[in-house]
């Protein structure tokens, strides 16, 4: 099935989810600020487009691995968003029980892997997992998220590599923000492009405006439907940009304001409540509505998490080996 | 076809030739006799490459190798006695006994460290280019390592910093393939590498990359003797793949000589093991260059034959010495290793 | 003697070595991490662009990189950043940079220099909270230096740079803001030269880096119940000084290491191993160590500030070795 042929109204659905990650962000951004929420934090508020057009997609079985900016991923994948919270607060109802954090989230359940504080370090854990999918055979695919940052790093390469000599059913898909930590993508490296290494291993690859979720989403079913297909991997880059600094208490200070000003006017999420309006999908009251829940159901979540008790002590030696 | 140098320029590349190949030669039925363990690895059938490409460095450049070493440090001028020494583990080594065949280094050369990790060279190199661009000095670094290395990530990680900084090294990979490894299944040339042409890794980073015939002595000459220059004149990293016949005694878990090389089978590869009689009639890039050489009339055979007379009295030599030359005091393990 | 805040000191040092040497290069620049005076660093990079790189995410090709550049004549201080990203330069770091001089008989130098951060931050999680110390003295041909104080920040980072040698100068976050006496005109500290940071009597207590500054806020505490505390600090593990620790512990004959690498293999196991294997008579009770609990680092504040080395636990050491 093509995106195409989806209806208008069949697309709303992807406004909530998105709506529910810039809602969450917002909150766990204000948490922080708060210092209710500790230690490092790092936000995908305007690469919403990108978490769902790809996660919108998938199967509940088909795995999906994050870096280090991946609340909003594992949302989109279908994650709880109270035991995500309670997690980034450090509590014992969150998924990992305090252990992990903001960025060990593991929602097994929704299919969510794992995410990871080292710069691609999940993307060679994805060429595992589409391996083992290749081996089950059930059509599961892997997708497996990282930024421009990853790009010059070796494991990148070794995985592109690996994954097309076994054509393994996994998706790369890069979030090109153009800033890898606090230095602009150019003074990493003279290739603009995460998707020409793609090429050099003969994957196929295509870029798009991240914060298109539409072209996200179509780019994206033509990966999977290649992967599922056993035709082996893929990739895609998506052009976007962040909304806030690298982590938290980032001034954000090598960024000129100015280009702040114009990216906000491409917000992800204005966009595509134009093009459903366009479409006749929702009115005004329904775009509101699914905004208010939205915030009404993060409310929720911050709540559930911050009056959730902090793990026992005794916990850090429970499971530490199966 | 021969590289445009004098006759005199010529007839050292085939003494250098010459060189490498029966040192290389005289480490099998040493290692058969036990008289070293340990791995090692031959640069028979590859012997044009290095002396030709080394040739057209300054004394002062930096050069990195790896496992398969030998061949480009008796190209540069190492002394065989000193190397095989080193190769037995013998006190009068270059390390004293300390790196063995894997890591002989000699920084007079411009050898300052190998490595046997696969790529672990690769970053280093950088580094010395870096080092020689910040001192103004005018090195250039030679980085040579085989098809193997480019699967490492260390390897894009090294092409992307050169790059990007504009560092003056010359990544010189010697692809043996054809037989080797990364035996070819299918469409790739490898089974271990997605990238082919392999050129297309390192000019993914904008590090210009050409592939020569590693057997062609005149080209080898002339691309690198142009490469080198363009690094030398600040244009940044460049890369050059080039292409040989692995060696069929190296098919098999340890080095093993079907056929000891002499400079008639030039002519004449009747007398050759079938298995291997092809390789040596028609991949041999010593074998190959000997018969340029006559007959473009920059030498007789009788004056060939000359030559490796001289050079088998050399290695026998130095065999001699190395055999006979002290195992370093076992205390010595516990010194020296701090500066 | 002036007071200077110890990321003071590190940038007066910084500033001095690469104003006395243009042989050194910084390579990567978290040197004060994400502390809010890490705009400091600009002053640096301002003053010497060329000698300043900020590499892109590549340990593997930095470490490697400043390795070769040492070898042919720079002095590279490399910034590994937050410890646990040593796991992706650690062949460069243990297998080529340690190697070298040795496997060479002793032709290459390597005057090299990986700094990193290490330790519990609070909320870092299991993979930026890294002490990777005890695994690199475990890994031969590298000098490991911790400072623990302003004045021993500026003077072991001039011997680190000075050294021939790679050396791993390991930092910790928790000390940027501590403040403490740096004379003028400091020379540099020597490696193998450990530190009595505070005189004592009663037990020995051997920590280093961030723990330092904890034991001696432990033994003020445990001074007002009549229990003298001797706190040394080896400052550097290789070279290490045993002469310094025995002449303590011959005085006190109880023993205390408090150091935040985990328990097994750890920093303070080594010591411990090599006091007893030493002083075993002069000892009155069995060395204790007190270290980061053998499990993964957790991200929740209550259970990382669990399995670190805790005031409690360094306190009841102590009561037990005088018991």
């Amino acid at each position: 099935m093509t995106t195409k042929r989806e209806k208008p109204t069949e697309l709303v659905p992807l406004l909530r989810t998105m709506w529910l990650i810039r809602a969450f962000e917002e909150k766990v951004s204000a948490l922080y600020a708060a210092r209710q929420i500790v230690g490092l934090l790092h936000l995908g508020i305007g690469q919403e487009a990108v978490a769902v057009g790809t996660c919108g997609l998938l199967r509940t079985d088909d795995y999906v691995f994050g870096g280090h900016r991946s609340h909003g991923h594992a949302i989109a994948k279908g994650a709880d968003i109270n035991r995500l919270m309670a997690e980034i607060a450090g509590r014992a109802t969150g998924y990992c029980a305090g252990k992990g954090g903001s960025m060990h989230i593991v929602a097994m359940e929704a299919g969510f892997v794992t995410a990871t504080g080292v710069v691609g370090g999940t993307i060679p854990l994805a060429l595992g997992a589409a391996f083992a999918a290749k081996e089950t055979g059930k059509g599961q695919v892997a997708v497996v998220f990282f930024g421009d940052g990853a790009g010059q790093a070796g494991p990148f390469h070794e995985s592109l590599n690996i994954a097309s000599l076994w054509r393994l059913p996994v998706i790369f898909v890069c979030e090109n923000n153009g800033y890898a930590e606090f230095t602009p993508l150019s003074a990493h490296t003279l290739v603009e492009r995460l998707a020409r290494h793609a090429q050099t291993y003969n994957i196929p690859s295509s870029t798009v405006d991240g914060k298109d979720l539409l072209r996200v989403r179509d780019a994206v079913a033509e990966a999977v439907r290649h992967a599922r297909a056993g035709k082996g991997p893929a990739f895609v880059e998506c052009l976007t940009h962040r909304l806030r600094g690298h982590y938290e208490g980032d001034p954000a200070k090598y960024r000129e304001l100015s280009q702040l000003a114009e990216w906000k006017s491409k917000d992800p999420i204005a966009r595509f409540i134009r093009e459903l309006k366009r479409k006749k999908a929702l009115s005004d009251q329904e775009v509101e509505a699914i905004e208010d829940e939205a915030r009404d159901l993060v409310e929720r979540a911050a709540e559930f998490a911050i009056a959730s008790p902090w793990p026992a002590e005794e916990e850090v030696d429970s499971q530490v080996t199966a | 076809m021969l590289p445009k140098v004098s006759r005199e320029m010529l007839l050292d590349f085939c003494r250098r030739m010459f060189i490498i190949r029966h040192f290389e030669e005289s480490l099998v039925s040493l290692h058969d006799q036990g008289v070293f363990g340990g791995h090692y690895h031959l640069y028979i059938g590859q012997e044009a490459t290095g002396v030709i490409a080394l040739s057209c460095l300054r004394s002062d450049d930096y050069l990195f190798t790896t496992h398969r070493n030998h061949g480009h440090l008796l190209a540069r001028g190492a002394e065989p006695k000193r190397l095989l020494a080193e190769i037995l583990g013998r006190s009068d080594g270059y390390n004293k006994g300390k790196g063995g065949s894997f890591h002989t280094v000699v920084p007079a050369l411009g050898f300052l460290h190998t490595s046997a990790v696969v790529a672990g060279i690769i970053p280093l190199a950088t580094g010395t280019a870096y080092a020689a661009k910040a001192l103004k000095n005018g090195r250039i670094t030679v980085c040579l390592f085989g098809d193997g290395a480019l699967e490492e990530g260390a390897a894009p990680e090294a092409f992307n910093l050169a790059s990007l900084w504009k560092l003056p090294v010359l990544f010189l990979c010697e692809n043996n393939g054809k037989y080797g490894a990364g035996r070819a299944t299918g469409a790739a040339q490898s089974s271990t590498m997605a990238a082919f042409p392999l050129t297309d890794l390192p000019k993914a980073y904008k590090v210009p990359a050409q592939q020569i015939d590693g057997l062609d002595s005149g080209t080898v000459h002339a691309t690198i003797a142009e490469t080198v220059e363009k690094i030398r004149r600040g244009e940044g990293p460049q890369f050059i793949e080039a292409q040989t016949v692995r060696w069929p005694g190296s098919e098999t878990n340890w080095p093993s000589v079907a056929q000891p090389t002499d400079s008639s089978l030039a002519w004449d590869v009747s007398d050759v093991p079938e298995k291997v009689r092809e390789w040596y009639r028609s991949c041999d890039p010593l074998l190959i260059f000997i018969r340029e050489l006559v007959d473009a009339q920059q030498a007789t055979r009788a004056e060939i034959a000359a030559i490796e007379k001289k050079v088998k009295a050399e290695i026998a030599e130095a065999v001699s010495f190395a055999v006979a030359s002290p195992y370093p005091r076992p205390e010595e393990a516990a010194k020296d290793y701090f500066a | 003697m002036r007071e200077l805040a110890y990321y003071e000191a590190k940038f007066e040092a910084l500033h001095e070595i690469m104003a006395g040497d243009e042989r050194v290069h910084l390579i990567n620049g978290t040197f004060l991490s994400l502390s809010p005076h890490r705009h400091v660093y600009q002053e640096l990079v301002k003053k010497y662009p060329d000698r300043i790189m900020s590499p892109p995410i590549s340990e593997l090709g930095f470490c490697g990189l400043a390795t070769g550049a040492a070898m042919a004549g720079l002095r590279p201080v490399v910034d590994i950043s937050t410890g646990s990203f040593i796991f992706e330069g650690w062949p460069q770091v243990a297998n080529e940079a340690a190697n070298a001089f040795s496997m060479s008989g002793g032709q290459t130098r390597v005057p090299v220099v990986f700094h990193l951060f290490h330790g519990l931050r609070g909320g870092g999680a299991a993979q930026h909270s890294a002490s990777p110390q005890a695994m690199l003295w475990n890994n031969p041909g590298l000098e490991i230096a911790l400072p623990s104080s302003p004045r021993d920040v500026k003077g072991l980072l001039k011997t680190a740079v000075a050294s021939d040698n790679p050396t791993i100068f390991v930092d910790h976050v928790q000390l940027l803001e501590v403040k403490g006496e740096v004379p003028e005109n400091d020379a540099p500290i020597p490696f193998g030269v450990a530190d009595v940071k505070r005189q004592g009597s009663d037990v020995t207590v051997i920590s280093t880096s961030y723990m330092v500054q904890r034991c001696l806020r432990v033994a003020e505490k445990l001074s007002a119940e009549k229990i003298s505390v001797e706190v040394v600090d080896p400052r550097t593990l290789v070279p290490f000084d045993m002469a310094t620790l025995m002449t303590s512990v011959e005085k006190t004959g109880r023993v205390v290491i408090v150091d935040e690498t985990h328990q097994s293999c750890g920093v303070a196991a080594e010591i411990a191993a090599r006091i007893a294997e030493t002083g075993f008579d002069k000892l009155k009770a069995p060395p204790r160590r007190v270290a980061t609990l053998d499990v993964p680092v957790p991200y929740s504040p209550p259970l990382e500030e669990y399995i670190g080395p805790r005031e409690d636990r360094i306190i009841e050491a102590i009561r037990a070795v005088l018991r």
